[in-house]
């Protein structure tokens, strides 16, 4: 735990060092709040039915499923992009060479992206508060272990894209399939109860961590439901993490014993 | 003369090759090698894999090697691009994993105890990049000296030690994308320093220092990691002077195949120091065409050099003894000499020799 707190120090220390970047991406964070809160506006009549049983206004939907999608894109994203920059600059034999353990490697790797995406999601729910989106303040400890949950139903997809990077060097689009199908099939921008949506689509949405996710979050962050109320979605989304993480760090493992002996941990 | 291979060579990779950790007493080795043997898969067309898409043809890039280094000790890795001594400091390093064979660091096998290897070995990772360019050279040793476990107040006095031991103690706080190649072969070493190894793997330290800074770095390495801080080192390089001026003993490598070990002094009385060049004004002198129709010195070429002195090159054997008893008979006799010196052997033709006496020891076995 030392070891991934020392790298994310390290990992702070480096991005802090690249003020405009910094400066722009909060103001971004300003630049994407607004459109939302005015699209939502003009669509809050239309969608308004579909997202009743999910706190009824569109603006506080939307901004639930931004905030639960860019916790989603960091998760599958930052670990193949920390494993690919890491072989490339020669930082990752660097990192093995040291006593540290590969999950406390992972973790330090990538453990700015995470803390940078929760100031990041603090920032624009304040903003959103400010344009009148109400909250339940007191299920937001519900909604953060929901987030955790989310997060960690998504490491697997992330370990393994970045087992395609150590073993092949690409991550075979995986992040993208996760996003575009959590976009999509999760329920981010429109409510996959809604009678628009074919069954076969909902079926499909099933099988997308972030949909039973994104139902648990919006019901205790927007309705104020309690964490036993939401139970069927937890559990839902505790079976994926259970059932893919095995899998996700069995890839990782084999992976990286491959890139050790094929001797291409610091080839790209 | 009595030829490296008949008298060192053949002996030497006989008795390495009958080398097994328990037999090598591994508790007194810092590294022992038994067999190694390592290949990558080689890299096909398009049309050669649509062709046989069923083979997979590899390279082998370390072929049964076997050695051991002692506690302490300076060893130099000789050999040319793709011998495979990276290779083999990735294998030391648990970085990549062996085909077959044994190694073990300080008594840890790389394979099996490849975490316990990693808290008594450090390799020194040559590529520059993999420093962290944003941060000041204190930042990335205390981020590394975090990551070896070190806790609390230990970290920074750790850190500052080792500055102080690599002479970079007055630029600590200087972001590393402003540092001289020099000053940051110098802090890789530091970073491999910080976790205080037993065991430190250099692979080319000098190749992009100036001929200055890799001077001063040799003597940094001699008197300070090796003399001081005692650590066993093994030092990967394709330049034999190196060699020969840092390691007690040496082994060479080419295309995977360790051809020799021995200490360097064999090496280089047997193999390095017969070329020498004599500057004169009477190449044709009698006393000299005396030497060579005797067999006392032998392969003479002859060129004029700019100044109008003749560069006279031979090949003497005996060292430097027999050198300045052949020197003072010149002068004796007579033949104006105005240089001297002895002609580094380049590391190709050193090669080629102990390939060519290990071919000829093995015959006359």
């Amino acid at each position: 735990m030392r070891e991934a707190l020392a790298l994310i120090q390290a990992s702070w220390r480096t991005q802090r060092s690249y003020r405009v970047s910094i400066v722009l991406s909060i103001l971004s964070l300003g630049v994407t709040v607004l459109p939302v809160y005015f699209v939502s506006k003009a669509l809050q009549p239309y969608v308004a039915s579909s997202i009743a049983n999910q706190g009824g206004n569109y603006f506080g939907f939307l901004v639930v499923g931004f905030i639960a999608l860019i916790f989603v894109s960091t998760t599958v994203s930052s670990i193949p992009d920390a494993v690919g920059a890491g072989i490339g600059t020669g930082t990752l034999e660097a990192l093995l060479s040291t006593r540290a353990s590969i999950p406390s490697l992972l973790a330090g790797m990538v453990g700015y992206s995470f803390v940078w995406t929760a100031v990041k999601a603090i920032l624009f729910l304040a903003l959103a508060m400010v344009l009148g989106l109400h909250l339940s303040l007191a299920a937001s400890l519900s909604g953060i272990l929901i987030l955790v949950l989310i997060v960690l139903a998504h490491i697997p997809f992330a370990l393994m894209a970045a087992s395609l990077v150590l073993a092949f060097r690409t991550t075979a689009q995986i992040p993208s399939v996760i996003m575009i199908a959590s976009g999509l099939l999760g329920g981010v921008y429109w409510s996959m109860s809604a009678k628009i949506i074919p069954g076969w689509v909902h079926a499909m949405a099933n099988w997308v961590p972030l949909a039973p996710g994104l139902r648990a979050l919006r019901q205790t962050m927007l309705n104020g439901a309690s964490l036993s109320s939401v139970m069927p979605d937890v559990l839902l989304l505790v079976g994926f993490i259970v059932m893919l993480n095995a899998i996700g760090f069995l890839a990782f493992t084999e992976a990286l014993k491959y890139a050790r002996r094929t001797g291409t941990l610091a080839q790209y | 003369m009595s030829g490296i291979a008949a008298r060192d060579v053949v002996p030497t990779i006989a008795a390495v090759s009958d080398l097994s950790p328990a037999a090598s007493d591994s508790a007194s080795h810092a590294v022992v090698l038994d067999g190694i043997s390592k290949s990558f898969p080689v890299r096909r067309t398009w049309g050669e894999m649509l062709r046989h898409p069923t083979l997979s043809p590899r390279a082998p890039v370390l072929q049964n090697i076997s050695l051991a280094v002692a506690d302490g000790e300076f060893f130099g890795l000789l050999g040319p691009n793709g011998a495979g001594k990276t290779t083999l400091f990735k294998t030391l390093a648990t970085l990549v994993l062996p085909d077959s064979g044994t190694a073990t660091v300080g008594g840890y096998d790389v394979v099996l105890d490849a975490s316990k290897v990693r808290s008594v070995l450090a390799p020194v990772i040559a590529d520059e990049r993999s420093l962290y360019w944003r941060l000041t050279a204190f930042q990335n040793l205390e981020l590394f000296a975090k990551l070896q476990g070190m806790r609390g107040p230990t970290v920074h006095k750790r850190v500052k030690d080792v500055l102080d031991v690599v002479g970079l103690s007055d630029t600590a706080e200087k972001i590393v994308a402003a540092f001289s190649s020099g000053m940051k072969q110098r802090l890789l070493i530091a970073r491999a320093l910080v976790a205080q190894p037993r065991v430190l793997l250099l692979d080319e330290p000098t190749r992009s220092l100036d001929p200055i800074s890799a001077r001063a770095f040799r003597t940094f390495l001699r008197d300070e990691i090796s003399g001081r801080q005692g650590c066993t080192v093994l030092l990967a390089t394709h330049s034999a002077d190196e060699v020969l001026e840092l390691c007690t003993r040496v082994a060479v490598l080419d295309r995977g195949r360790l051809l020799a070990t021995g200490t360097t002094t064999s090496l280089a009385r047997d193999l390095g120091e017969e070329r020498y060049a004599l500057f004169t004004r009477d190449a044709g002198h009698p006393a000299l065409v005396a030497m060579v129709q005797r067999g006392v010195v032998g392969a003479l070429t002859k060129r004029e050099t700019e100044d109008g002195w003749e560069r006279v090159d031979m090949e003497l054997a005996g060292g430097m003894e027999r050198a300045s008893q052949i020197v003072a008979t010149l002068v004796e006799q007579g033949v104006v000499i105005a240089r001297f010196e002895r002609v580094p052997l380049p590391l190709a033709d050193l090669i080629d020799r102990i390939v060519r006496r290990s071919a000829e020891g093995a015959s006359h076995a």
